[in-house]
């Protein structure tokens, strides 16, 4: 609205003012002063699992602090790491490690949660567990058919999450035995689809279907089933004993600072971990593992 | 005085729309050498038998062919065209030959609007309720070829029957009255005379459509089940060129960028040499 280039400037200078005293407030006090006076902008995009609890952290911080926008948008752990280097984003959200690709860059990690992911079948599908080996044959196309794994007699519809996906990468690690040099995916005639929502779309919709997804994701139109003989729980993950699970991160290009930092460390707080993140992964700090 | 202003306006006008046909032709001309450029490192790097034709599809893997979803796309719009070329010619027939003409009109209209319809929303619509009546008829997942070729020809209907009823209208209103006038049925007036007369529009109006629905993306991509793999069955998921570079671009960065850009590439080369060909097939039959 204040088009005098004289005001702006003295707008852009009191901004970058109260950044400053943020930035010093909060590493002087550990961060409860900054409230009141940050100000500013934070971009935000990547990993379509990490998303809500995102969306839900800026609502809640530019809530608290009025003077703070948050974007933030999915695309999928890639996009977001990607953006972060080009350095269109400030926080690249991702649920999986860096690509080798990715590596030095600069880039600066912080856990948020920890994600469990769970085998997810419709549930009209009577299996409630699956081997190390049933899995894989059933991911990579060598079994079509329930009979063989003990189900009825129905072709096996898998459906598959895509390229971009942090979820499909650690599933093909962890479950399917891919490794950062040896390549293992899915069989080419899954379903592929890109996000979370639209898989429990597709696997609550079709009787036949086998797929994956963040537990926190499961609602009554999917069945969770046990890996290995160990369900799916927030428990037998954070102990590692259920080895599909993976932390959400937030990446920063160099050591994060003002509402940048301010909107991290309100995830981390204890308050959000508790109301927000609780719901759905397991909080950051009850995580026994590495 | 007022004739040489005139002389002016007209080379003005001249100039501006000199300008304005050039901006499309250079445009085209920019797109074809952008998107050349793009997908040279993945045909020099993968080699042209290996990206073009092959169906192995697995980009973290370093394959990168695009057979499958080349024929993906052919596949959906030929069956698309099968269903749709039929309907959408017999509307025509229906509101300019059959019909009153203020039922012609308002199924005209209809029709119309049904372009207008933005394409997210046909496939939202086909997601919940062409997908799973599929999926109940036959017993597959409801996602693949067919449900995305049914989406293509509610896509492409309203190109084919407004074009083929405006070919129709088109026809010498002599032609159909000599025609009567000899004794002719009206069923054998539209069969005889009317149809063979637009022939050359009709054949226009389903290459309108088939640019439609081979260019058609984020309906089918909702329906179609995004497999990476070559299917012939109308029940299994695959893709189409459209619907992998949209699925893929996100991720997609170096070779895997540039394989992406060739099958944009292949998708120019597919629309146009379907127009040429079609064009040749009509100018063929008109000589002979």
């Amino acid at each position: 609205m204040d088009s005098r280039p004289g005001k702006k400037r003295l707008i852009a200078a009191i901004c970058i003012a109260l950044a400053v005293a943020v930035v010093t407030l909060a590493s002087g006090c550990g961060g409860q002063t900054q409230k009141q006076a940050a100000r500013g902008r934070v971009k935000v995009s990547g990993s379509t699992t990490v998303l809500p609890i995102a969306q839900e952290a800026a609502a809640e911080y530019s809530d608290a602090n009025p003077g703070v926008r948050v974007d933030v948008q999915g695309g999928g752990s890639s996009v977001g790491v990607t953006q972060l280097i080009q350095g269109i984003v400030d926080i690249g959200m991702s649920s999986r490690n860096l690509n080798p690709d990715e590596v030095g860059k600069g880039l600066i990690n912080h856990d948020i949660a920890f994600d469990v992911i769970a085998i997810v079948v419709n549930p009209s599908m009577p299996i409630t567990n699956l081997s190390d080996a049933q899995v894989k044959a059933i991911f990579l196309g060598k079994v079509k058919n329930w009979k063989a794994v003990g189900g009825p007699d129905k072709p096996i519809v898998v459906v598959i999450r895509d390229q971009a996906s942090g979820t499909r990468d650690i599933f093909d690690k962890k479950a399917l035995g891919a490794t950062d040099t040896k390549v293992v995916e899915s069989t080419g005639s899954a379903i592929q689809c890109s996000s979370n929502g639209v898989m429990r779309e597709i696997v609550g919709s079709t009787p036949n279907a086998i797929g994956y997804i963040s537990f926190g994701y499961v609602n009554q139109n999917l069945k969770a089933i046990s890996f290995k003989g160990v369900a799916p729980e927030v428990k037998t993950a954070a102990t590692g004993l259920y080895p599909i699970a993976r932390f959400l991160r937030l990446y920063t290009k160099g050591e994060a600072k003002g509402v940048v930092k301010g909107y991290i460390d309100f995830m981390l707080s204890d308050k959000f971990q508790n109301d927000i993140v609780a719901r759905e992964y397991v909080k950051i700090k009850d995580v026994n593992i590495k | 005085m007022r004739a040489i202003v005139t002389g002016d306006r007209d080379r003005w006008v001249k100039l501006v729309m000199f300008c304005c046909a050039s901006v499309s032709f250079v445009g085209v001309l920019l797109i074809f050498l952008f998107i050349f450029r793009e997908s040279l490192p993945a045909i020099t790097k993968v080699g042209i038998p290996k990206l073009f034709l092959s169906t192995d599809w697995r980009p973290k893997s370093g394959h990168y062919g695009m057979l499958a979803f080349t024929f993906g796309t052919v596949f959906t719009t030929v069956v698309a065209m099968v269903i749709a070329a039929p309907l959408g010619i017999g509307a025509a027939v229906f509101i300019d030959q059959i019909a009153p003409e203020k039922v012609g009109k308002g199924v005209r209209r209809v029709i119309e609007l049904l372009a207008g319809i933005p394409s997210v929303v046909i496939g939202w619509f086909a997601l919940i309720l062409l997908v799973p009546f599929i999926r109940s008829v036959t017993g597959s997942s409801g996602f693949g070829m067919l449900a995305a070729s049914l989406v293509l020809v509610v896509m492409s209907l309203p190109t084919i029957t407004t074009l083929s009823a405006e070919s129709l209208r088109a026809v010498p209103v002599e032609l159909k009255e000599a025609s009567a006038a000899m004794g002719a049925t009206r069923w054998q007036s539209i069969y005889k005379i009317m149809i063979p007369s637009a022939r050359e529009g009709l054949i226009i109006a389903v290459i309108l459509g088939m640019g439609r629905a081979i260019g058609e993306t984020m309906a089918v991509q909702m329906v179609i089940g995004n497999a990476s793999q070559a299917t012939a069955s109308l029940l299994q998921p695959g893709s189409t060129l459209t619907t992998r570079i949209v699925q893929d671009m996100g991720e997609a960065s170096g070779v895997f960028r540039s394989a992406l850009f060739a099958q944009a590439l292949m998708l120019l080369l597919l629309s146009v040499f379907l127009i040429i060909s079609i064009r040749l097939i009509s100018r063929e039959r008109k000589h002979a």
